[in-house]
């Protein structure tokens, strides 16, 4: 336990500045209008400003009581994360089944432990099970194999 | 047209064997994620959107709603046997399922529940079939006011009745407003917030939204935490599933009840299954004549909640159909389906598209009646699923979301955008902050902000619009009332919280 809730102190500055930058985007980069036609800015302007309210109400009481924080994990979190990137970068260039095995092997990585076993068989089966359901089920346009260069 | 010939046109529409078939589809897949936790029915809809492009749009929606109501009928399956919610819907099955289970009675939890889920669906579908074409006809004469009223509406009640703080959920709304904002504006054709991008002179992806902040943010919360549970030992063959007469005799009025408060809080915009599921357990609690045996098997705990979630599950068809406001994210999706095919929602829609409307009420019956067979006779088959490994499960997961955000528009932008909500849903998850109000907003910012802009230029700028119609006063106090009474709450549970801290540190 913490002496304040210092989760949701962060979580309200984040609200608070967030919503700030929004409305002073907003009111700088775009026309506002009149309240009768307004403009693309007033809009998004008032949204910034009401989050920003919100967030103050989230901040202001968390001084006042006690917390706990939660566990915050890196590397699951890059691991999953890194194979859907992986995936939007191979797949135009080099086709469907890399970017699926980089998906597969990145992704398992998450768990911080390998099964080189299980994670063989699992690539197999999810290159056919991506092949069967996309390709030939759905005739999806993409290429299964594609060499760019 | 009187109700007779319309739901003959809807039959006629849902028993085509292409109907048929993908009705099948939609509630075995719903059937198969409800059972599995650690994927969510929002995951599992987006994840099989893109199908939805290649098919008609009846045909469409007929399998997104059969993945919605069959989640209902898998969740309690973990829930009962593991004492692990398939979805969150299902948690409070767990109260009373799971201790059934460790007395031997898991099987006739199970069969039991099952009964709960097709009363309450059934009772779910006649009050959508009776409602839904009476609040159309008086949709019809709703103006701009009266449909930004009703959105807000529906925002705040999602974020007042849902459990959790309110000022949360509310933040997360207008967070999720804000993100809809991203795009041309609808009366100018300024692109906002595109940060000189081309991809983002569009409105962001739905669909990458979704599976981001749902889909792989889930996939991260969960991995390396979920341990196979041994189910080995549960006996669901026929003879096991067989209810003393003491329990059938207890089940009755818990299932009506909680059919009734199900249908209630489904057709309201905002609350769904699991407010209405969490609602009935403790309502179920309070009438009964022994609370004491609530926690510990008892068979009111789990036919109220799951009734109260299979009901409000087809009422809040309602008002999608009727008003084309979406109540839940998962409904949010349902109205893309439609949109995409070129079928604006709202109250039209029934008298323009009368076989797409009835055929799909009417294949909820069909999807209903295959879930009973999925259920009885086949359950051993889900019991075993429930023993695949999750490191086995989530890299297919997470394939099946990249391959099908990039089907929807073939551009890898779409998967940087998931790969940011997946990481935004994450941070979000860490700071407490709830997903669901964020989705609703995105989906009903834009349209919001068009009905408003709109009702205040016909009324010369005068915010009195809102208050002046009769039917947009009445949504607007009820709004009101809601918002008092949700912080009024929320400082009541503060004060209590703080007695008890107050009385542990003098006693203790």
């Amino acid at each position: 336990m913490l002496t304040r809730d210092y989760r949701d102190i962060i979580g309200g500055a984040l609200l608070i500045i967030g919503g700030i930058a929004f409305s002073w985007y907003a009111a700088h980069q775009y026309d506002l209008g009149s309240l009768r036609r307004m403009g693309p800015g007033m809009f998004p302007m008032a949204l910034g400003l009401v989050l920003a309210v919100f967030g103050l109400m989230m901040m202001v009481p968390a001084f006042f009581r006690a917390g706990t924080m939660p566990e915050i994990r890196i590397w699951s979190p890059l691991f999953v994360l890194s194979s859907v990137v992986a995936f939007g970068l191979l797949i135009r260039s080099f086709g469907l089944v890399p970017a699926t095995l980089a998906v597969t092997i990145i992704s398992s990585m998450a768990e911080l432990r390998i099964r080189p076993a299980s994670l063989a068989l699992l690539c197999v089966s999810l290159c056919l099970i991506a092949w069967l359901t996309f390709k030939v089920g759905l005739g999806m346009p993409v290429h299964m194999f594609r060499w760019p260069f | 047209m009187d109700i007779f010939s319309n739901m003959a046109i809807g039959f006629s529409t849902a028993l085509t064997f292409t109907n048929l078939f993908y009705c099948f589809i939609g509630v075995f897949l719903g059937m198969l994620v409800g059972v599995i936790p650690g994927i969510g029915v929002l995951s599992a809809i987006t994840m099989l959107f893109p199908i939805t492009f290649y098919l008609e749009p009846t045909t469409a929606l007929i399998m997104l709603a059969g993945i919605w109501y069959g989640t209902g009928y898998g969740g309690r399956t973990a829930s009962i046997l593991l004492n692990i919610p398939g979805t969150i819907a299902n948690a409070v099955t767990c109260l009373d399922g799971y201790p059934m289970t460790k007395q031997g009675r898991g099987g006739v939890a199970l069969f039991m529940t099952t009964v709960a889920s097709f009363v309450g669906g059934s009772i779910g579908i006649i009050i959508l079939m009776l409602f839904a074409p009476v609040i159309a006809r008086y949709a019809l004469s709703f103006g701009s006011a009266e449909y930004f009223s009703l959105m807000l509406l529906g925002l705040v009640a999602a974020s007042t009745i849902s459990e959790g703080s309110a000022i949360k959920a509310l933040a997360m709304v207008v967070l999720g407003i804000m993100f809809g904002c991203i795009g041309a504006d609808i009366y100018t054709g300024t692109p906002r917030f595109s940060f000189g991008l081309l991809e983002l002179t569009d409105q962001l992806s739905l669909i990458a939204l979704a599976m981001g902040m749902f889909g792989v943010a889930e996939v991260i919360a969960t991995v390396g935490k979920i341990e196979v549970g041994d189910v080995g030992k549960t006996n669901v063959s026929m003879s096991a599933m067989k209810p003393t007469r003491d329990e059938v005799r207890r089940s009755w009025f818990p299932m009506l009840r909680g059919s009734s408060l199900g249908a209630f809080f489904g057709t309201l915009p905002g609350t769904g299954p699991s407010v209405a599921s969490f609602m009935s357990y403790a309502l179920e609690k309070r009438v009964s004549s022994e609370p004491q045996r609530f926690g510990k098997g008892a068979i009111e705990g789990i036919m109220s909640p799951e009734a109260a979630d299979n009901s409000a599950e087809m009422t809040s068809f309602i008002p999608t159909l009727s008003l084309g406001i979406p109540g839940s994210p998962t409904m949010a999706l349902m109205l893309g389906a439609l949109m995409i095919h070129g079928i604006a929602p709202g109250p039209s829609l029934m008298t323009e598209q009368p076989s797409l409307f009835w055929g799909l009420i009417m294949s909820f019956w069909i999807g209903n009646v295959i879930l009973v067979i999925l259920n009885v006779p086949l359950i051993g088959i889900w019991v075993r699923l429930l023993t695949i490994p999750y490191h086995l499960l989530y890299p297919a997961v997470l394939l099946f979301i990249c391959v099908g955000t990039y089907s929807v528009n073939t551009s890898s932008f779409d998967l940087w955008i998931v790969a940011f909500f997946g990481f935004f849903g994450y941070m979000m998850r860490m700071l407490d902050w709830p997903a669901a109000p964020l989705l609703l907003g995105f989906v009903l910012g834009p349209l919001m902000e068009e009905h408003f802009r709109r009702a205040m230029l016909l009324s010369r700028g005068d915010f009195a619009t809102f208050l002046d119609r009769p039917i947009s006063a009445t949504v607007i106090s009820i709004t009101a009332a809601l918002l008092v009474w949700g912080i009024w709450s929320a400082l009541r549970a503060r004060r209590i919280a703080n007695q008890a801290a107050m009385e542990q540190a003098t006693t203790g």
